[in-house]
């Protein structure tokens, strides 16, 4: 037989499954839908001004400044003093208990080293597991902070005046200083909301591909073309290979949306190159096809392979990738499971990409890894195929 | 040359034998039914024919070709009909057999000719989807799919369950045209009725073949007294003709119940007579006893309790 | 007569329909132009037929023909668009005769009866409870049918285990375990062996002769001359409906199938 009669038998099947897709309009649309409501929402999410922070406070100086600016901070409309710690113990009791969002720490003896060494220290303790709260609550604390400080600053220079000491220049006079200094909890790295982005992006794509091609194929077996199928000329495999293209391409049209949505709408930085975002979504899906293939060769029935793609993919998905919890807090061995989650490795290279900015090669290795899974998951499944039933 | 030969097929489920040791032949251009009922094996025989599946024992060739060994060269030359009815729901009549058309790589025009009376049922509806189509006209595109490449040997598991008499006609009618151009045919059944159309027949019982010959010849083989039964009140009457020690086994058949005499040296009048007189004796009146000529059905259930009672 | 009966009597009164000798005394069922559409299409067209206590009736047609949807609305699953139709003393008119018609009758197809993942007297307690009948009840009357069937050593097997005919047994035993007045089975004993077959058709007799009334579909013409009247469906319409033996001498039949052949050969409606 002829490669041009093949070539020409193949696309006949390619366009047998787009004419599958194409007619159960309910499924096309739960697969579009899904993910502009999940970007939406997020971006909803990111974009609420915050408002009555909690804010706690560690006073060991209790000197006029210090009173004076909790007082001020406590006045603002983004904030509210909740609780006076006994040491800087008391922070992290704090947070547990949900009392406060964030903490300030100050120095002992703190007007005087503010005043005369130019040197007051201020410590913002940030809860960093509500990644919402914490940069704009830190970024709210310092510009309170800094007009303290010009206020201290002409309160000195008027008392200088008053004492008479006209002897001295200006220059001469030590300058109020206060050092603020910012630290997280929970969340050093400082993640912020945005990666819920890659995060969706990675869930939905594994979603997509995994669930929908497994499900496709099943039901060939369950509604028995598969065996008409297994009873002709045709490679058994290119059957299968014929049901992946289809949904490579509707992947690669959500992607296509879920990128418009987070730059448009919610506005994610791209900071790192478009293209690499791009080809590393598109790796990311064939390997997700790959599982939903090795997943259709192992079951016989829908409600199994959706049990699977749901339980045993997303699940891990979720909650082993870094999407939700931060990977770097987790126990050693769930650290070690969380390596064997294609999903955290695409998510780690496109928070580098996207949200940090970098190049491809500084997530050169997660790529790397996502090509191993790649060639491990398919031939796997090609290794289990049986061309018999 | 025989277009399938079976020797001594066994499969077993598990702890389950499926096959017992299953032999036959088909000539080429010849309808071998295969008839019995649900969970007999008749599934497997043609899974194992169409390589499917593996046989546990024993041996098949198709066109010459081993099942196990030769599977390609088969899956090309064969056509097969599962037995739920393998059809896209969700594409029309048309895209269904140009789809399967393509897989063999051939189209619906190259072999029309060989499909024409069966499709020229569908032409009308050719755009509408295969999911809304009754249960005979699905059997009719599942066959029309079947046949599209121009295989040389057709298997067909249970084509006609779950579907009217009028379309199981229709269907026999157009195996019978089939047959005539050369085309050899397993095909499996559960309604004995059937078995007269096919050329020679199996019949099937928990894996095992209980004879395997021509319609005619498994009928001339029941030799037994076979007497028709009818009377006023059928469900006691059946009852009643049960007890009686000379009748072998008694079943109703629609409007009479036939009864099955053992071997004895009484002629047929003499033994209805008997049957008479202990009717009567039971309270049964106005009853009509009369010899009839076995159908396949009847022989079936003969060799069916002769097995269950050995 | 309860409070409950006073009003649906009322409201029948009300809306012109009155207990008004509609369904006669030796009848259980009885149907006049009883229509069902779907948009433009008549499924069942104005059909009028009555069954009578006790009676095997058999509702045949070819695929297709309406007999599915016909079934459906006498069982109280599907609203009749037009026509009249009195089940076992209820009228299909009233959703209230329809949750009590459920009561009264059993029902049984080959694709669903039991549950395959428990066990044989389970499945018995659980069809028993659905019914409304007493846990007593249900303990005593299992006993008794399990030792009728020969299933007393297989009640803790699960339902899946047991070959098919024995399920269609259980099956048919279960849908008349809480005594209906009408028991309808849709296609029963399709893919079972001959002997099978027939053993439920006497278990089918033992229950017309208790005085339960069965209303069946089947495929098999042999099995239409075990009724005592046999309608045929074809497009939607009753085109005949009398004894197997009187409508095979009307068409000058050697048996059904070649009656039901020549009527349903009829059919001008596209599949």
């Amino acid at each position: 037989m002829g490669r041009m009669q093949d070539f020409k038998r193949f696309m006949s099947f390619v366009g047998k499954e787009f004419n599958h897709i194409l007619r159960d309009t309910r499924t096309l649309m739960v697969l579009i839908v899904m993910p502009v409501v999940m970007i939406v929402l997020f971006g909803f999410a990111l974009s609420t001004e915050i408002k009555d922070v909690k804010v706690a406070v560690y006073d060991p100086s209790r000197d006029a400044a210090t009173s004076r600016l909790i007082s001020q901070i406590d006045a603002s409309e983004y904030f509210t003093v909740t609780a006076f710690l006994d040491g800087e113990d008391g922070v992290l009791e704090a947070f547990r208990s949900n009392s406060a969002d964030i903490a300030l720490v100050f120095e002992d003896n703190f007007y005087h080293r503010a005043v005369h060494d130019s040197d007051g220290r201020l410590q913002i303790i940030v809860d960093g597991s509500n990644t919402n709260i914490g940069s704009m609550a830190v970024f709210y604390v310092s510009s309170i902070v800094s007009s303290f400080q010009k206020e201290l600053a002409q309160e000195a220079a008027l008392n200088q005046a008053a004492a008479g000491g006209s002897s001295s220049s200006a220059e001469d006079v030590q300058p109020v200083q206060i050092h603020t200094s910012t630290r997280m909890m929970y969340n050093p790295q400082m993640k912020s909301a945005f990666n819920f982005v890659p995060g969706v992006m990675g869930m939905i794509l594994m979603l997509v591909c995994a669930m929908m091609t497994s499900v496709s194929i099943v039901r060939e077996k369950e509604r028995g073309t598969m065996e008409v199928l297994l009873v002709s000329p045709v490679k058994p495999f290119s059957v299968i290979l014929a049901k992946a293209i289809p949904y490579f391409v509707v992947s690669a049209f959500i992607l296509l949306i879920v990128l418009c949505l987070s730059v448009f709408l919610i506005k994610v930085p791209i900071s790192g190159s478009l293209m690499w975002v791009v080809l590393v979504s598109l790796l990311f899906i064939l390997v997700s096809l790959s599982i939903g293939i090795l997943i259709s060769t192992l079951v016989a029935k829908q409600e199994v392979a959706i049990l699977i793609s749901g339980m045993v993919l997303m699940l891990p998905t979720m909650l082993l990738s870094g999407m939700l919890f931060p990977i770097e807090s987790m126990p050693k061995v769930l650290q070690w499971i969380s390596y064997c989650v294609p999903a955290k490795w695409y998510i780690d290279s496109i928070k580098v990409m996207m949200i940090q900015g970098l190049g491809i090669r500084y997530c050169l290795d997660a790529v790397l890894i996502l090509c191993g899974f790649l060639t491990v998951i398919t031939g796997l499944s090609v290794f289990k195929f049986k061309d018999r039933l | 040359m025989y277009s399938v030969e079976a020797d001594n097929l066994i499969k077993r489920y598990g702890s389950n034998e499926a096959l017992r040791g299953v032999s036959f032949r088909v000539s080429e251009g010849e309808i071998f039914g295969i008839i019995g009922p649900d969970g007999a094996g008749k599934t497997s025989i043609f899974r194992i024919l169409t390589t499917l599946i593996l046989p546990d024992g024993g041996s098949a060739r198709v066109l010459g070709l081993d099942v196990v060994q030769d599977y390609h060269g088969i899956r090309r030359r064969v056509g097969y009909m599962p037995g739920r009815f393998s059809l896209y729901q969700d594409l029309s009549v048309e895209e269904n057999l140009r789809f399967f058309a393509t897989l063999f790589g051939t189209t619906i025009e190259e072999n029309y000719d060989l499909v024409k009376d069966i499709y020229s049922y569908l032409e009308p509806f050719r755009k509408r989807k295969a999911g809304a189509l009754s249960g005979g006209m699905k059997q009719k595109l599942a066959l029309s799919c079947a046949l599209i490449h121009r295989p040389d040997v057709l298997f067909l598991d249970e084509p006609t369950t779950g579907v009217d008499p009028v379309s199981r006609k229709e269907f026999w009618t157009m195996l019978r045209r089939l047959r005539e151009q050369g085309l050899s045919i397993v095909v499996s059944t559960p309604y004995m009725d059937e078995a007269t159309l096919c050329d020679r027949i199996a019949l099937i019982r928990k894996g095992i073949f209980l004879d395997t010959d021509t319609p005619a010849d498994i009928i001339s083989k029941f030799t037994l007294p076979l007497l028709a039964v009818s009377g006023p009140h059928m469900p006691s009457l059946l009852r009643d003709i049960r007890r009686i020690p000379q009748v072998f086994s008694c079943f109703a058949f629609g409007d009479t119940h036939h009864a099955v005499m053992r071997p004895s040296d009484l002629s047929l009048e003499a033994q209805i007579n008997l049957l008479n007189t202990s009717l009567h004796a039971t309270g049964h009146s106005d009853l009509s006893i009369r010899p009839i000529r076995p159908n396949v059905e009847d022989c079936y259930m003969y060799l069916d309790t002769l097995e269950e009672r050995s | 007569m309860s409070r409950g009966e006073n009003t649906r009597k009322r409201i029948r009164e009300l809306l012109g329909y009155t207990d008004d000798g509609f369904l006669r005394e030796d009848e259980v069922i009885r149907t006049e132009g009883l229509t069902k559409c779907f948009g433009d299409f008549t499924a069942v067209d104005h059909i009028s037929f009555s069954v009578n206590k006790g009676e095997i009736f058999g509702f045949l047609g070819a695929n297709g023909a309406g007999k599915t949807t016909a079934m459906k609305m006498l069982c109280g699953l599907s609203k009749p668009t037009d026509g009249r139709a009195v089940v076992a003393g209820y009228d299909l008119h009233f959703n209230s005769d329809v949750k009590r018609l459920k009561k009264v009758i059993g029902y049984m197809s080959q694709k669903f009866s039991l549950y395959e993942d428990l066990s044989v007297w389970e499945n018995i307690r659980l069809f028993g409870g659905i019914y409304g009948m007493k846990d007593r009840d249900i303990a005593e009357k299992t006993d008794e049918l399990l030792l009728r069937l020969g299933l007393t050593e297989q009640r803790d097997r699960m339902v899946r285990d047991l070959p098919l005919g024995w399920k269609q047994k259980l099956a048919f035993s279960v849908a008349i375990f809480h005594e209906p007045r009408i028991v309808f089975l849709d296609e029963p004993t399709g893919g079972v062996d001959p002997a099978t077959r027939r053993g439920f058709w006497e278990m089918i007799y033992d229950a017309a002769e208790r005085g339960i009334t069965v209303f069946v579909t089947t495929h098999y013409m042999d099995e239409a001359e075990y009724c005592n009247r046999v309608s045929i469906m074809v497009d939607g319409r009753i085109e005949a409906l009398d004894s197997p033996a009187a409508l095979k001498q009307r068409y000058g039949a050697s048996g059904m199938d070649e009656v039901f052949r020549m009527l349903a050969g009829r059919a001008k409606r596209e599949e």
